[in-house]
């Protein structure tokens, strides 16, 4: 089978010809793969695909996200997450199935304007995303600085097994949650720290594309090697949900050229070309 | 009758063009930070800036289809785009660019991907000088891959017409107003499809023929162009060796 790796495509152009599935972004016509975003083609075992590297957030089943409560009725939470649809959190998530509305008083648990991570449970063309927050390190969150990414960056700011991410963490004595819609919420000891931070996620925004990115990062955030080489247990929510992900998944030895990311992406085993 | 020369003795144009000449085209990405895609193009005298939005939520709310996305066009002429001030109201033509745009683009979009959303394409034209529904949905189609919009392929877009009797590329103002025949065309170039055909005169169907042919030819050369400034815009000096080879390759096939 013909190999493709870190081929650039902007839409319309010819991936490959010949007898492959079309898994993310690519479709099949007469034989032939096209492309439908621009990004960058990758084949592997189960078939071709493209790593879009512009794009708003799509919502998707599974995917952890930041959402801001705008509204509620008396059965649930309007939560905008930043994509075409807005989401819905119903009470009876948050207060348990004895939940009533004439009792209990959802604007004190959740009031337009706070913060939640939540875990999308449904969606699909049909019908709104719903949410849920019953779930380990997901619910409103307290504090933080909140910064807004495009989704496409946010597998190269994790990075692989979350490199990138610990490495701004570590450096900046930042906690980063990460919504998988581009929403952050920074934490941090102390202002420089997250003002760092802030610097080097805007560096990781805008250079996603180019390789030796932790590099450069590094470079940014004044890090020696060694200190970046030393696991710790200092992850965030999302971050290790990443790791938990993708011990799942093939080790390739090199991190700098993995635009992929394990959570987005439908298949886990996936193989990288070089 | 007293006419305005538009084609010399030497077969040169009233802006120093050939028949079969492009004028200059440049296209920007990302001119606007708010839009989710944004294009700017100059296309001759053209001036014309694309925003994207998109996809978003439908507002008013019934106006969402079921099973697709609908696809918003407004195509607007800045008072200070012409030498008279145009009036900023919609005119009847510019609701007539606005949808004869949306349908060039349509076909290229993969609508059915973005059910009960909407995106929404805003072309301001900031100066024109002929040709900017062409130059309109150029820079619309770049925008819209800019959004990352799904997309089968890119729009193209250019004119022909008929001006002395011959069949020139890329009609400009005057000769928009002076030739005898202007033909508007918009192309999806790897599929080879026509998107939109407009026509403004009166042709003979050898020259038709003739005409319909150029404006492709044309569309392609405007493709190119809109290539490489995605490609530069997003992948920029970091084509690794053999990418660019590969590129070449792909302009070929």
């Amino acid at each position: 089978m013909l190999e493709i790796k870190k081929r650039y495509v902007i839409p319309g152009d010819v991936i490959i010809e010949g007898n492959y599935r079309p898994l993310m972004n690519v479709i099949k016509k007469d034989n032939v793969i096209i492309a439908t975003r621009i990004g960058i083609a990758e084949s592997s075992k189960d078939g071709i695909k493209v790593i879009p590297l512009s794009g708003v957030y799509i919502p998707r089943i599974n995917d952890i996200v930041i959402g801001k409560i705008i509204d509620n009725s008396s059965l649930s939470w309007e939560v905008d997450i930043n994509a075409c649809f807005s989401a819905h959190l119903p009470a009876q998530d948050v207060f348990g199935r004895d939940f009533s509305p004439a009792k209990d008083d959802m604007k004190k648990r959740l009031a337009p304007g706070d913060l939640v991570t939540a875990r999308i449970i449904t969606f699909d063309r049909t019908r709104d995303p719903m949410l849920t927050i019953q779930e380990k390190d997901l619910g409103k969150i307290s504090n933080g600085e909140f910064l807004k990414i495009s989704s496409t960056r946010v597998p190269r700011l994790i990075g692989k097994r979350g490199s990138m991410i610990q490495t701004i963490e570590q450096a900046t004595q930042t906690r980063i949650l990460i919504g998988q819609n581009g929403i952050l919420v920074l934490t941090g000891k102390n202002d420089e720290g997250i003002a760092l931070a802030f610097k080097a996620i805007k560096l990781v925004e805008e250079e996603a594309h180019t390789s030796n990115l932790t590099q450069k990062v590094k470079d940014l955030l004044n890090v020696s090697e060694e200190v970046t080489q030393t696991e710790t247990n200092n992850s965030s929510v999302n971050n290790e949900d990443y790791v938990n992900n993708s011990n799942t998944d093939n080790n390739s030895s090199d991190m700098e050229n993995d635009h992929s990311s394990n959570i987005t992406t439908e298949s886990p085993k996936e193989v990288q070309p070089n | 009758m007293d006419q305005t020369i538009l084609i010399d003795e030497n077969g040169k144009r009233t802006d120093g063009r050939s028949i079969d000449d492009l004028r200059d085209v440049k296209i920007t990405i990302g001119v606007l930070k708010n839009a989710d895609g944004s294009a700017s193009i100059e296309f001759g005298k053209n001036k014309i800036i694309v925003a994207v939005y998109g996809p978003r939520e439908v507002h008013p709310k019934h106006m969402a289809l079921p099973d697709r996305c609908v696809l918003r066009c407004r195509y607007h002429m800045s008072p200070f785009s012409t030498d008279t001030r145009k009036n900023p109201a919609p005119s009847r033509r510019e609701v007539e660019i606005s949808k004869v745009m949306r349908e060039a683009l349509e076909p290229a979009i993969m609508l059915e991907d973005y059910p009960r959303a909407a995106i929404d394409v805003f072309v301001e034209v900031l100066q024109a000088d002929g040709g900017s529904r062409c130059a309109g949905i150029a820079a619309a189609s770049v925008a819209l891959a800019d959004a990352g919009v799904n997309m089968r392929d890119l729009v193209a877009a250019c004119a022909a017409g008929k001006v002395n009797d011959k069949i020139v590329l890329d009609i400009n103002d005057i000769e928009d107003k002076e030739g005898s025949a202007d033909m508007p065309v918009a192309y999806l170039p790897n599929l080879e499809q026509i998107t939109l055909l407009q026509l403004d005169g009166i042709l003979t169907e050898s020259q038709f023929n003739e005409c319909v042919e150029k404006a492709i030819h044309g569309c392609k050369m405007v493709y190119e162009i809109q290539r490489k400034a995605l490609i530069e815009k997003y992948f920029g000096n970091d084509l690794p060796e053999g990418e660019e080879k590969e590129l070449e390759e792909n302009k070929e096939n």
